[in-house]
């Protein structure tokens, strides 16, 4: 591939598009345009530098963006919210960042036929506060549920706390209007109808638009599932003496067949410990408690009353002890932003020092998790002990399949990183950490990601292996909708489309 | 950077600066080693769950805005990537609301344990006053300041001096001094006099015995909100030794503005010495319904809700009072939107925004004034006058228009009492 600076002309050609108030090249847009929550190699921020940042409004706009990036092939880098737990938004080899986050109108809500059509830059919890009126939802519920932006839920292909019950991102999408790296306006979904759920129109051109990072296009509108609004909401959070019997309860409880059942997660003992540091939740629970199952059902209260007491029977006779309602209730209500904050890291020494956050999120089998967790800490133990800057802190098990939630998870790691001690050094040792742990995850035949995507060091590298002889067609893919490699290059391994 | 409790031996601590070779020096570099480690905090974490509470990243939805970019700016002045002369146009855009705080997981998950609360307004301010340090000046805010300078009264409107300061209470016969001083902000003095009188007279009418001071100037906030730190000393030692020498122990404030100078700034410029009491108008006011010494009687046949002041409710945890004095109004309707949704509304008056990008202020007053609009209200209740001016003005643009009352201006009408003024 070739990469063309970025000259003063294409500057002057962006501004008649978009208006100089909305061109930005000054160091700090672009600084601050370079990274997201993932591990970032601070040492090396300007190599994460785009040439310059724009800010459309519409998607005529984006449009001819793309059509003048494709023109001078020069790299595009679309960015909604930054709020991801790998690359997708980081851009590789400079270009135009596409940031879309002025793109957040509400286009159309219909009640009728149960959609709201919105532009990509919206975030959910904005949404969901328009849509309280109308007794409706769109709830796509992530961690990040109030930072991130749709756009970036189909980027990366979104993972929902709440998707057993309803669906993940791209159960809740159903269709989108999105610009080619061409250029083109096109609309996809299910067949040619944009509030259909189910065609066998043609190909199923929705799922390739979905979870790209960015590498097929941008998607400037969308359309979204509408629900019932829940009357109910329950949590149960049971604690168990030992990870057999707390695995063993999280199968039965996925397996309860229960079509309220929103998610079952488990917490290992180092997840428990971690949390034991300074959660007040945790921090008075009895010693013998080393994991915990959090269980969660939405709907009617006609379906949600007895599944209650479905959950609590489960819960109680596979060995768990109810914690109560206020963790149950208290924990679920914080479960976007409980459990990963910088000042939970401790060096080994038990030093508190502010820790960016690893989020590792393969999907594994149910069958492969107690293998998985074994192998991951001892990893993580290695690079603790070697070098003084990393943290385990702990894992969880999320059901992973949208209403089906009964056979995988996505399976988290999280490991702290002392980012003020980064160094080419103590990056190169992230990385092959990063890299021992997605060969476990291959090993007993899971997936690199569930929903953040295979773009940082550590993934990337693994993709082929991964799709297989799907990888081939990835390419083809890749190279016909993008002839000159503009969209978001550096991706997933795509640059090798243009290597023959 | 945090006191942690629970275990002695565990200590946060300080790491080495890196310049890369090509860092910043002298002012910039003691700026940076003073904040870097708060700035970690927020930039390890890079979540931004504050981001869409923001009220100025609601409007501009441009990165640079958010809390997020005001932290890892410092980081990359750290790194040698950026100086303050390439930040700073950032920082302008910050009303100082502390709303981002309080929705920093730093502090909602981990902030009771370690005592810690994300602190991004004094980052701001900061870096305002670096700025100004810097020669990096805005050239509104720099008139603003230097005509409070000359007046001695920020100029909330044409001809403010300390001739026209005390007109407010010219037939109120209010004497000088006392144990208890009512300080009246400029705002309230000169622009909008209803909530000055109507103040005076409620706490006159509860007995609470009071003067004024010998010479009020600005209170000295806005010049160290916008970067101008020893102008507002000067105005803060100067309002000290007045109270001082009238003999003054008790402060009661009208404005949440004020309230900040004087329980924030105050005791950073003259540590140990200033040993002023502090009292916000609704806290006293509260207390005194309580204990009797003020009585409502008057029907205010109204339906209100109340804008959540972000300095009371986001800044100092002040919802409450407010709340309790509209619930003893007779007759009031009271539409009370919760004060933790309120962490994203705002009027835009504060941190010299309406002075400095008048543009986006209005926008999110009109954006403020909208969410009240949808609770078919016919008038917001606020208890901050620096958001009456441009709060009144969105709200006389809604159909049907929604008229903005001071909080103590309606307390005043419940207990009978006719202030005047000029009310706007």
């Amino acid at each position: 591939m070739s990469v063309v600076a970025l000259s003063d002309s294409v500057a002057d050609e962006l501004r008649s598009i978009l208006g100089s108030d909305y061109v930005l090249t000054n160091k700090s847009s672009l600084y601050n345009r370079a990274r997201v929550p993932a591990p970032f190699p601070v040492h090396r921020w300007n190599e994460h530098i785009a040439d310059i940042v724009v800010l459309p409004e519409t998607a005529e706009q984006v449009s001819e963006i793309v059509k003048l990036a494709n023109t001078h092939k020069i790299p595009v880098v679309p960015r909604a919210g930054g709020t991801g737990l790998a690359d997708g938004a980081v851009p590789m080899t400079g270009g135009i960042l596409v940031d879309i986050k002025r793109m957040n109108k509400i286009l159309d809500i219909d009640l009728v036929d149960r959609t709201v059509t919105v532009q990509p830059g919206i975030n959910m919890l904005k949404l969901n506060e328009e849509l309280r009126r109308y007794g409706v939802i769109y709830p796509d519920d992530p961690a990040s549920y109030p930072c991130s932006l749709v756009g970036g839920r189909i980027g990366t292909g979104g993972w929902s706390l709440i998707g057993a019950r309803y669906g993940h991102t791209r159960d809740l999408v159903i269709s989108m209007q999105v610009c080619l790296p061409t250029g083109e306006l096109i609309e996809v979904g299910d067949g040619g109808g944009r509030k259909i759920r189910k065609s066998s129109t043609g190909f199923q051109l929705k799922q390739l638009f979905m979870g790209h990072q960015g590498s097929l296009g941008i998607t400037t509108e969308a359309t979204l599932e509408l629900v019932s609004r829940p009357e109910a909401e329950f949590a149960a959070f049971f604690g168990y003496p030992d990870y057999e019997t707390a695995y063993s309860s999280t199968g039965a409880l996925a397996k309860s067949g229960l079509a309220s059942l929103a998610g079952v997660v488990l917490f290992d003992e180092w997840k428990v410990d971690y949390l034991r540091r300074d959660d007040e939740a945790y921090i008075p629970q009895p010693p013998e408690l080393r994991c915990v199952v959090a269980v969660a059902a939405y709907g009617s209260l006609a379906e949600t009353k007895p599944a209650s007491q479905v959950i609590m029977a489960i819960g109680k006779e596979t060995g768990g002890n109810y914690l109560g309602d206020e963790v149950s209730q208290g924990d679920w209500a914080a479960r976007h932003d409980r459990y990963a904050t910088p000042l939970h890291g401790r060096t080994p020494e038990g030093q508190v020092v502010p820790m960016s956050w690893h989020c590792e999120d393969a999907a594994i089998t149910y069958s492969a998790l107690p293998m998985v967790r074994e192998e991951w800490h001892a990893i993580a133990k290695r690079y603790i002990d070697d070098y003084g800057v990393f943290d385990d802190w702990g894992m969880f098990a999320y059901t992973n399949g949208a209403h089906k939630p009964w056979a995988d998870y996505l399976v988290e790691i999280d490991i702290g990183i002392w980012e003020q001690r980064l160094d080419d050094t103590v990056w190169d040792a992230w990385v092959q950490c990063k890299r021992e742990i997605t060969e476990v995850s291959l090993k007993y035949g899971g997936s690199i990601t569930a929903c953040h995507g295979s773009t940082r060091e550590g993934d990337a590298e693994f993709v082929p292996r991964e799709m297989g002889g799907g990888f081939d067609v990835m390419k083809k893919i890749k190279r016909v909708l993008d002839p000159n490699n503009i969209m978001n290059p550096g991706k997933n391994r795509l640059d090798e489309a243009y290597e023959d | 950077m945090t006191d942690v409790r629970g275990s002695g031996e565990r200590t946060v601590t300080n790491d080495g600066l890196q310049t890369n070779g090509h860092g910043p020096e002298g002012v910039t570099e003691e700026f940076v080693a003073e904040w870097r480690d708060s700035a970690y905090g927020c930039f390890s974490s890079g979540h931004k769950f504050c981001r869409e509470v923001c009220p100025v990243m609601q409007v501009t939805r441009n990165e640079n805005h958010t809390p997020t970019a005001f932290h890892a700016n410092i980081v990359a002045m750290e790194k040698g990537h950026l100086s303050v002369e390439d930040v700073a146009d950032d920082y302008i855009h910050c009303v100082q609301c502390g709303a981002c705080e309080l929705r920093c997981p730093n502090t909602l998950f981990t902030g009771d344990f370690y005592r810690h609360r994300t602190r991004t307004v004094d980052v701001v301010k900061a870096m305002r006053a670096l700025a100004v340090d810097s020669g990096v000046e805005q050239p509104n805010w720099k008139r603003w300041v230097e005509a409070t300078m000359q007046a001695s009264n920020e100029p909330v409107v044409d001809g403010v001096s300390q001739e026209t300061v005390r007109d407010w209470a010219e037939d109120l016969d209010i004497p000088t001094g006392g144990d208890t001083i009512l300080f009246v902000d400029c705002e309230a003095a000169f622009y909008r006099t209803s909530v000055a009188r109507a103040s005076a007279l409620v706490l006159r009418q509860a007995g609470v015995e009071f003067g004024l001071m010998q010479e009020q100037w600005c209170c000295g906030g806005p010049a160290a909100e916008m970067g101008y730190i020893e102008h507002a000393r000067t105005l803060a030692e100067h309002n000290l030794a007045d109270w001082r020498a009238v003999g003054a122990a008790r402060i009661i404030t009208l404005d949440p503005h004020d309230y900040i100078s004087f329980t924030v700034d105050y005791p950073s410029y003259f540590g140990d010495d200033y040993d002023i009491e502090i009292v916000h108008i609704t806290e006293l006011i509260a207390e005194l319904l309580h204990e009797g010494k003020l009585t409502l009687t008057q029907p205010v046949d109204r339906i209100v809700t109340y804008h959540d002041a972000c300095r009371l409710n986001k800044r100092k945890g002040i919802y409450k009072s407010p709340r309790e004095i509209l619930r003893a109004i007779p007759s009031l309707t009271f539409k009370d939107v919760d004060h933790v949704t309120q962490w994203s509304y705002c009027s835009g008056a504060g941190g010299g925004m309406r002075i400095e990008r008048p543009e986006i202020a209005e926008e999110i007053a009109r954006r403020r004034m909208e969410k009240a609009a949808e609770l078919g209200i016919d008038t917001l209740v606020s208890a901050c006058v620096w958001s009456e001016r441009p709060l009144s003005e969105r709200g006389a643009e809604q159909d049907p228009a929604i008229e903005v009352r001071d909080l103590m201006e309606l307390v005043a009408d419940a207990a009978g009492l006719d202030y005047g003024g000029v009310q706007r």
